[in-house]
């Protein structure tokens, strides 16, 4: 799975294709790691070409939110796809990583 | 006394003098050899030509970042690494780690503080790369964590219990456990982050936290008492769990749970089948979480049934894996075939732990009794 970042005043998003699995969860943990040090603290995960999320993929994503908000800011997820989200109902976790319709609209309301 | 380590060479990575110049001074006192690097590359440099046994490695180089310098070394070295971190907080210590870092320190640290570090980390045995083919240690892993499922059928007046749990590695994640209390049973279904031997490691933890929580006598404050017991392990690791945790009173059929995150408790009732809501995350995944219990009532015939999610692996949708299994329980008496059946369902291929256990409550007149 390989990363590309984008930064915009606003918030940096992160886009990853592929399969987030244990392989690629340490590589988006590092990824943004590297963003919110560089003083990005808020980061949408662009999960338009996330096909497949496994638990370790779901602990990367929490990982990231401690990251972010230890930061003083927030990580948000956007255009989740259907087995990203059923991960995300089964486990509950779309109560704190909330799926966004669009990378626009994950802190549009800030 | 600190042990006298003779024959090991140490690289110092850090570009503030004062510093390099007193870690070299503590590192030697403890018998090694010292060579120094102001940045990261030269210390990669220093690390590929001499090799090393210890790296001393300043967070914040003027060149590459620490952690990719570490990174870095990890490819081509197994050296003990020891970040040292001006910013003091959670954050680069856990992502230190994750990039193979052996430990952390920051800055200041005393002298003392830092040999014992050391002396630590070399009584430590270095941890062997992944091998394919399963060790003797991995087989010797598997059969410990078969030995931690419950070995004995349940003997409780008109019900019947059956497990089963199929891990993708030796050991995996995945476990599930049942045990007598005083006015039925407790069953507990739950699944660690990842697979493999780690994943084990927090299941059995876990297992035993829960076991141990029996003394109370409320499910609200046994799970928040095992929760709290298990959030610090967990954040340590970086990992989370999702439980099922039950307890039925025999005499009324009432069963009380706790779902944490593991959203896969189903009520099967007269030819139907219903998933049981959850209470909140898995533990260890928010800071903080409290659960709310849930209750449902087992009338004769009705079962519990708790899987894992390695089941949905090889389904389109969550409701398409639920009717298939709807389907192998109305065509069975007994749990455990219930629970082969489940497993058969995901089949081969899936490449995740799969879990299925089943409590049943035996239907009116029906000839099968327990012991007592």
């Amino acid at each position: 799975m390989q990363f590309t970042v984008e930064t915009t005043p606003a918030y940096a998003e992160v886009n990853g294709s592929g399969r987030l699995n244990m392989v690629a969860a340490p590589l988006l943990r590092e990824v943004v790691a590297a963003v919110v040090a560089k003083g990005s603290h808020h980061v949408v995960v662009n999960m338009e070409g996330t096909d497949f999320m496994d638990s370790s993929g779901l602990g990367a994503l929490i990982g990231c939110l401690k990251i972010a908000r230890q930061a003083g800011g927030d990580l948000r997820i956007a255009n989740v796809q259907p087995q990203v989200k059923m991960v995300l109902e089964l486990t509950s976790m779309h109560r704190v990583l909330t799926p966004y319709e669009s990378v626009d609209a994950a802190f549009s309301n800030d | 006394m600190p042990a006298v380590l003779t024959n090991r060479r140490a690289v110092i990575v850090e570009d503030n003098a004062d510093i390099r110049r007193l870690l070299a001074q503590i590192v030697a006192d403890q018998g090694f050899t010292v060579v120094e690097a102001e940045t990261g590359r030269d210390g990669l440099d220093l690390i590929r030509a001499g090799g090393a046994d210890l790296i001393t490695l300043d967070l914040n180089l003027p060149d590459l970042d620490g952690i990719e310098v570490c990174r870095q070394v990890r490819t081509f070295s197994d050296a003990y690494i020891l970040m040292i971190t001006a910013r003091a907080d959670e954050v680069d210590r856990l992502s230190g780690l994750d990039t193979g870092a052996d430990d952390y320190i920051s800055k200041p640290f005393s002298p003392r503080e830092l040999q014992a570090r050391i002396g630590a980390l070399f009584r430590r045995p270095r941890s062997q790369p992944v091998d394919p083919v399963p060790s003797a240690d991995q087989e010797r892993a598997a059969e410990v964590q078969r030995s931690l499922l419950p070995a004995e059928p349940l003997r409780l007046q008109d019900y019947e219990i059956g497990g089963r749990c199929r891990p993708t590695r030796s050991v995996g994640g995945d476990f599930f456990d049942w045990s007598a209390t005083e006015n039925g049973v407790q069953v507990t279904v739950a699944d660690a982050m990842g697979k493999g031997m780690g994943a084990a490691l927090i299941a059995a933890t876990v297992r035993a936290v829960l076991r141990s929580s029996n003394r109370h006598t409320d499910l609200n404050r046994a799970f928040e008492a095992a929760s709290q017991a298990l959030e610090w392990d967990l954040a340590q690791s970086s990992s989370f769990v999702t439980i099922f945790h039950a307890r039925l009173d025999a005499g009324s059929g009432s069963v009380d749970y706790v779902d944490a995150g593991h959203g896969l408790g189903l009520h099967l009732y007269d030819g139907g089948l219903r998933r049981l809501p959850s209470g909140g995350p898995p533990v260890g995944a928010v800071p903080g979480s409290t659960w709310t219990a849930g209750s449902l009532s087992l009338a004769p015939g009705d079962s519990l049934l708790v899987l894992s999610d390695g089941l949905l692996d090889a389904f389109d949708s969550v409701d398409a894996a639920m009717d298939a299994v709807a389907d192998v329980a109305a065509g069975r008496d007994s749990a455990q075939d219930v629970c082969e059946a489940v497993l058969d369902l995901a089949g081969s291929a899936v490449a995740d732990d799969v879990t299925a256990v089943m409590l049943r409550r035996c239907p009116v007149g029906s000839t099968e009794d327990g012991a007592l």
